[in-house]
């Protein structure tokens, strides 16, 4: 779908300003650690799939690439193996893979999306504005009648600021819990809507699929029992008796929820209560389950779990925005509209296919004519989002 | 390390030099007074096999002489599953054993038995609470290990987890090993070479394996009768037309093949996906049964891994599985 986005004229100018940066900015780009056991992969502007299976010595290297080519994402594996480059998977000989989390802002169903996001009809690329198409299911393009679009959001504060919470309370997670140092915790913006957590602590590196999975479900409040709070199940149906846990409610998961629920040690009668309010074991169950996934973080499981995955490069752009894959050392003061937003300002003409607002580099743009003139960065956002053309 | 911990733990280095150090030899195996540790090893492996735990303790010379005749005797029958189960009832005797250790005795000693096992054979650090109640492991190495087992309490989200540790106490640290003290003692049996068996070991060995052959012959499959929850919440979604996402997607169609439906049947399956291109489609079939690609054919998610990626749907009947393709078998 997204290679119908990039028509030729497009993509010489989107092209052209991602060239620029590698050029000028190859210093952005992160050196990964034990570069040559890494696989590489490229996406190619207007061509479907991924380039997988390479394999780098020297940033030297990769740099050259890089103006060479202009690709549209450049993708750098977790994993570590003997022989990058061999085919099938299984014989590149699996060394290890660091261990990453993706938060995505489009997961986190946050309210604001649907008053920022733009309708495309996917046969004419016919724009229109967030509030025209706010029911998808009775979207009919206004130029061909077609019933199907694609739906781009641009997004808000309010969307980075929900991702930058969750990366905030995945943070606290990984130090309190999991024991990870500060400095082996590195968050990155994804270039567009969300965070990368990455974590360079080698005694991760050898986790397998199954081990990182359980670690995933205890980070996003998956699977806790009831029993680990002290509530018992007696073989009548939906009874129960309570044993408050030996070794106490001080810590971790326990003291999460016994805070949320306002018990302690000596509450057993009130934790008994609780449960019975609920409507029983059962009922609670459902409600234990629905406040731990509310109190965990909502990371990708796929993400995570997956070690032999590709992940777009620190340093590199994101053609869904043109903004790069941004380290943010302190999240507060973190602002992806600027610290992301690196490309060129040389003047770009174009013509919008719906009047779209947004605000890049602390610049805002409201642009309402068919035909503006406007900075690369903001002109490359928003052909990549798939809302303007180049004239 | 005291002659009885050998007794209880004689799969311990030190165990085998005291059985150089004695010059012991294959040929005294034929002694009289060797008939008894000879009938005290089958004796173990027969009960060790039939599941249970074989718990009579003697003194460490016997014992150290009795699991090196069982290691032979089980190595001789040449059943994989009779290795397998000996195996792991010795990881479970050895557990125990162990247990009852760290209850009972001072910290010192238990500390050295501890540094000992888990940490000399499984690299396995452990360290005494703050409050000197229970034991702690790292959460990484805790995760190591049981994230492979399946009952739901030993996930981490259920366990006491503070500042990279994980607070056990001593049954649960001690289970914790069980799998690799299995695995250390099927690797030993693995890797012997047999000499040439004195008559008494070798007849042993004969009627045990008549004895355990027809158990273990192969097994008539099973039959599926009802699909399980997850899998009928998906073909709800697809049915309606709705969108399945990937991973449902991937679940949807190892099932399927798992239980033997043929590729053209899982094909039309999608028919109703909205995005449905019955080529790609097609590729994508045969490749999870590893017809295409890299030929690795791809098993069906574990309930953990689909409660992970909320596609669970769990029933009562759910209750005990770990894996979608075990709901409703019934053994013919």
């Amino acid at each position: 779908m997204r290679e119908n986005l990039f028509a030729a004229k497009n993509i010489s100018v989107i092209k052209k300003a991602f060239r620029e940066y590698y050029f000028n900015q190859s210093k952005a780009i992160e050196e990964p650690l034990k570069m040559e056991q890494r696989e590489f992969g490229f996406a190619h502007f207007g061509q479907a799939g991924m380039l997988r299976h390479l394999s780098f010595k020297s940033m030297k290297e990769l740099d050259a690439m890089l103006v060479r080519e202009a690709p549209s994402d450049v993708y750098c594996s977790n994993a570590y193996y003997r022989i990058p480059t061999q085919q099938p998977m299984q014989e590149k000989q699996w060394l290890g893979a660091d261990l990453i989390f993706d938060i995505d802002g489009k997961d986190l169903g946050m309210p604001c999306v649907p008053s920022h996001s733009y309708s495309v009809c996917i046969n004419c690329g016919y724009g229109s504005p967030p509030e025209k198409h706010k029911e998808r299911s009775s979207y009919s393009c206004p130029s061909c009648g077609c019933k199907k679009a694609d739906y781009v959001s641009i997004p808000c504060s309010k969307c980075i600021d929900g991702s930058k919470k969750e990366a905030r309370r995945l943070v606290d997670f990984l130090l309190g819990d999991i024991g990870l140092e500060h400095s082996a915790i590195h968050v990155y913006f994804s270039g567009n809507n969300g965070f990368h957590v990455h974590i360079n602590d080698d005694a991760f590196i050898s986790l397998d699929p199954q081990a990182r999975s359980d670690l995933v479900g205890y980070l996003s409040g998956t699977g806790l029992m009831l029993e680990s709070i002290g509530l018992r199940k007696t073989n009548t149906e939906d009874l129960f008796s309570i044993k408050l846990p030996k070794s106490g409610l001080a810590f971790g998961w326990r003291r999460r929820i016994a805070e949320r629920l306002k018990i302690d040690m000596a509450s057993a009668i009130k934790l008994k209560n609780i449960v019975n309010q609920n409507g029983g074991y059962n009922a609670f169950k459902v409600e234990l389950d629905r406040l731990a996934r509310d109190m965990g973080v909502r990371i990708d499981p796929q993400v995570t779990t997956d070690v032999h995955r590709v992940f777009r490069m620190p340093g590199t752009l994101n053609s869904k925005s043109g903004l790069s894959k941004t380290k943010s050392s302190d999240l507060n003061s973190f602002d992806p509209f600027v610290d992301a937003c690196l490309l060129g300002d040389g003047k770009v003409s174009v013509k919008v296919k719906t009047p779209v607002k947004l605000k890049l580099k602390r610049n805002s743009f409201n642009v309402s004519k068919e035909s503006a003139e406007m900075p690369t960065y903001a002109a490359v956002y928003l052909m990549c989002k798939g809302l303007a053309e180049a004239n | 390390m005291a002659g009885s911990d050998l007794a209880k733990y004689p799969f311990l280095n030190e165990a085998g030099a005291y059985l150089r150090e004695s010059n012991f030899g294959w040929e005294e195996l034929d002694r009289p007074d060797m008939k008894h540790i000879i009938d005290r090893a089958a004796e173990r492996i027969e009960i060790e096999v039939n599941g249970k735990i074989y718990d009579n303790l003697e003194r460490y010379e016997i014992e150290i002489l009795t699991f090196l005749i069982s290691l032979v005797i089980v190595k001789s029958i040449s059943i994989e599953q009779v290795l397998r189960k000996f195996a792991l009832a010795e990881a479970r005797r050895a557990e125990k054993f162990l247990t009852e250790d760290l209850r009972k005795q001072s910290e010192i000693k238990r500390r050295s038995v501890f540094t000992k096992i888990f940490e000399d054979l499984f690299k396995l650090r452990i360290l005494i609470s703050e409050d000197q109640r229970l034991f702690k492991v790292r959460v990484i190495d805790y995760l190591a290990r049981a994230s492979h087992f399946n009952e739901q309490e030993w996930k981490l989200i259920n366990r006491l987890v503070h500042n990279g540790y994980v607070y056990l106490d001593a049954d649960e640290t001690v289970r914790l090993i069980r799998n690799e003290l299995a695995v250390l003692i099927y690797d030993k049996v693995r890797a012997m070479t047999l000499p040439t068996l004195p008559q008494g070991i070798k007849s042993r060995a004969d009627e045990l394996r008549l004895k355990f052959l027809p158990r273990y012959e192969r097994r008539a499959s099973a039959a599926v009768t009802d699909y399980p929850p997850c899998i009928k919440h998906a073909l709800e979604v697809m049915n309606k037309g709705d969108n399945l996402p990937h991973s449902a997607r991937v679940m949807l169609a190892t099932y399927m093949l798992a239980i033997g439906k043929p590729v053209d049947e899982i094909v039309s399956m999608f028919e109703n996906a909205p995005d449905f291109n019955e080529k790609i489609t097609r590729y994508q079939v045969e490749h999870l049964a590893g017809m295409k690609g890299s030929h690795t054919k791809y098993s069906v998610p574990s309930c953990d891994k689909l409660r992970n990626e909320n596609l669970c749907f769990a029933t009562a009947e759910c209750d005990t599985l770990i894996n979608p393709i075990q709901f409703g078998r019934k053994k013919k």
